[in-house]
């Protein structure tokens, strides 16, 4: 049972009135494996992972983590299986500091309830203290940890991001989804972040999705590709083969006749 | 002293109490719930109290009423409160935002008109000679008072643990809340019923302060006031509230004091006895433009405790904003 697939997405399908969002996609991600998820503006990469963090719901389809099935399960859930999620347009608890926020992240690892919350008896002192520790050690990781006192409303847009993973990262997740991590990043950073991808993995045991638009990006960093055009899945495989596959060549540059 | 107090003793007991209800008006907000359900837990505590001690605890003829009975009248207010509470809160929780606070509007409206129309509550007349554990008012702060510092402190505490932060992270952004694993629903039921339960200990309490108990208590007026002890007083920590209700409380009393001792002329003391809901929607209306989280915000504490620790370590040769081990050491004990 060791080869069972970290992820299996199986026919699944969203309708929006008679938008068809995403199509009968299936695909699986094995474990420890870095899975790119492209396509171009309005091919459903979003709206895919809202299906799989539950945030929204399959029109049918079905989902499963390590072969139990989450098919239907709402975000709490999900995020308690273990799968994390940045967003695409970032959304931080913008009004905490930054160490509020990962400290929330923490939220379903740690235990004190009201009382013993609000009495402060020794054991959640412990595990406020540990929650506190966890919490300036991933902002570190990130680089944040000299403003963790700071608003996460005032970082600049790329820290936001980096505060964003770091949140992830406190669910202790086992799979981290990143949608566009990338976005307003320059050149530079972009380099940066496939290192930092990297390194995510192997430090933290992760599988990871990341939806991204900038191609080279992900053809660098990523071990499969799975591509998305109007709903539909068009190509899945390694970065060589995605790269020349003839749908993905159309779907990107048009059709033949339009290029010429 | 105690003279000048005791000629109080009605207002500052009904600013405490104001001050508790503001609160319970705040606890649901900290999960970003809008709730103006008070009055009605308030109304329901009340009558739990008048019906019990006028019942149960029937003092014998000399008169004489145990503080321990009011206690457990209480308790019971909240214990009833709360179940109430977590059955109403799972049932309107399920509409947001606006939808949500005109569906607490109708319950508070559903238990009025309910207690107008069941004879357990006297009807219109409502429930009236509820008996005194205490020889005057001014000795109910006995109770009150403590009430109130008890809940500040649970408050405070809870704005800086695992449940309350929950809490916060629903008000900040719900869909990411979810997503880091946090039960909505059970959060936002439990700050509802955290404020419920409040709401209907103070009523109790208050029943007895005033001796009489009737559908006027529990009022959408009574919620609209409550509204705005929060806005202006500050929606963003306990202290906004508190200050809110104790304040505007005392104010129009004040005002009126002024008016009725020739200082401010006297259509003044008409105007804020017949008219202090317009001035309330004004406040409203100006508060929320030009200072959309009250009054009293976290940012201005921060910089009130920053001040106080400047004038207590001067450092002449640094200029107070590049004092860069500040807010390091000041986020260890957060």
């Amino acid at each position: 049972m060791t080869d069972v697939d970290e992820l299996e997405v199986r026919g699944a399908t969203r309708r929006f009135g008679g938008l068809i969002a995403v199509n009968d996609v299936s695909f699986s991600v094995r474990r420890g494996e870095i899975f790119g998820l492209i396509g171009p503006n309005g091919a459903g990469k979003t709206t895919l992972f809202n299906l799989i963090t539950g945030v929204t719901k399959m029109s049918s389809g079905q989902l499963f983590h390590r072969g139990e099935e989450l098919t239907g399960a709402r975000p709490h859930v999900v995020a308690r299986h273990g799968l994390a999620r940045t967003f695409q347009n970032i959304r931080l608890f913008g009004g905490l500091t930054a160490l509020d926020n990962v400290m929330i992240a923490q939220h379903v690892h740690t235990r004190s309830g009201l009382l013993r919350g609000v009495l402060g008896l020794p054991p959640t002192r412990t595990e406020e203290r540990a929650v506190v520790q966890r919490g300036m050690e991933l902002l570190s990781l990130v680089g944040l940890a000299a403003r963790h006192d700071e608003k996460a409303a005032n970082f600049s847009y790329g820290d936001q991001r980096r505060l964003e993973i770091a949140r992830a990262l406190a669910l202790q997740p086992k799979i981290l989804l990143l949608d566009e991590p990338a976005a307003g990043m320059n050149q530079h950073e972009k380099a940066g972040l496939s290192e930092f991808v990297r390194e995510l993995r192997v430090q933290f045991d992760l599988t990871i999705l990341l939806i991204e638009h900038h191609v080279p990006l992900v053809m660098g960093l990523c071990d499969r590709i799975a591509v998305l055009d109007f709903g539909n899945l068009i190509a899945l495989g390694e970065p060589g083969v995605v790269q020349r596959h003839p749908a993905v060549i159309e779907a990107y540059l048009g059709d033949e006749g339009a290029v010429a | 002293m105690l003279d000048a107090l005791r000629s109080y003793d009605a207002l500052l007991l009904q600013m405490v109490v104001a001050a508790l209800l503001a609160l319970s008006l705040y606890l649901p907000m900290m999960a970003g719930q809008l709730s103006l359900a008070s009055p009605g837990f308030y109304a329901l505590g009340g009558y739990t109290a008048a019906t019990m001690s006028k019942g149960v605890f029937a003092p014998p003829a000399d008169g004489s009423f145990p503080v321990s009975a009011l206690l457990l009248e209480m308790l019971a207010a909240g214990l009833l409160s709360a179940a109430l509470a977590v059955v109403v809160g799972a049932l309107a929780l399920r509409l947001s935002g606006i939808y949500f606070a005109l569906a607490t509007i109708a319950f508070v409206e559903i238990l009025r008109v309910l207690s107008l129309n069941l004879n357990i509550t006297g009807k219109a007349i409502g429930i009236f000679g509820i008996p005194q554990p205490f020889g005057d008012k001014l000795s109910y702060m006995w109770v009150a008072l403590p009430l109130l510092i008890g809940v500040m402190l649970f408050v405070r505490r809870l704005e800086r643990s695992r449940v309350g932060r929950s809490l916060l992270a629903v008000r900040e952004d719900q869909l990411a809340a979810a997503s880091m694993g946090i039960d909505l629903t059970r959060t936002k039921v439990l700050a509802f019923t955290l404020g419920g339960t409040l709401a209907g200990v103070v009523g109790a309490l208050d029943a007895h302060v005033l001796n009489t108990w009737n559908a006027r208590q529990g009022t959408f007026d009574r919620s609209i006031l409550l509204l705005a002890f929060v806005l202006i007083g500050g929606t963003r920590t306990y202290l906004g509230p508190v200050a809110g209700g104790l304040a505007l409380t005392y104010l129009p009393e004040w005002l009126r004091s002024r008016a009725e001792a020739g200082v401010l002329p006297s259509w003044v003391s008409t105007f804020i006895d017949e008219g202090r809901f317009i001035i309330f929607g004004v406040l409203l209306t100006v508060g929320c433009i030009f200072f959309p989280r009250g009054l009293i915000t976290p940012d201005l504490l921060k910089r009130g405790r920053r001040f106080g620790r400047r004038k207590q370590q001067p450092r002449p040769d640094v200029t107070p904003d590049a004092s860069p081990g500040t807010p390091v050491t000041r986020g260890a004990d957060a």
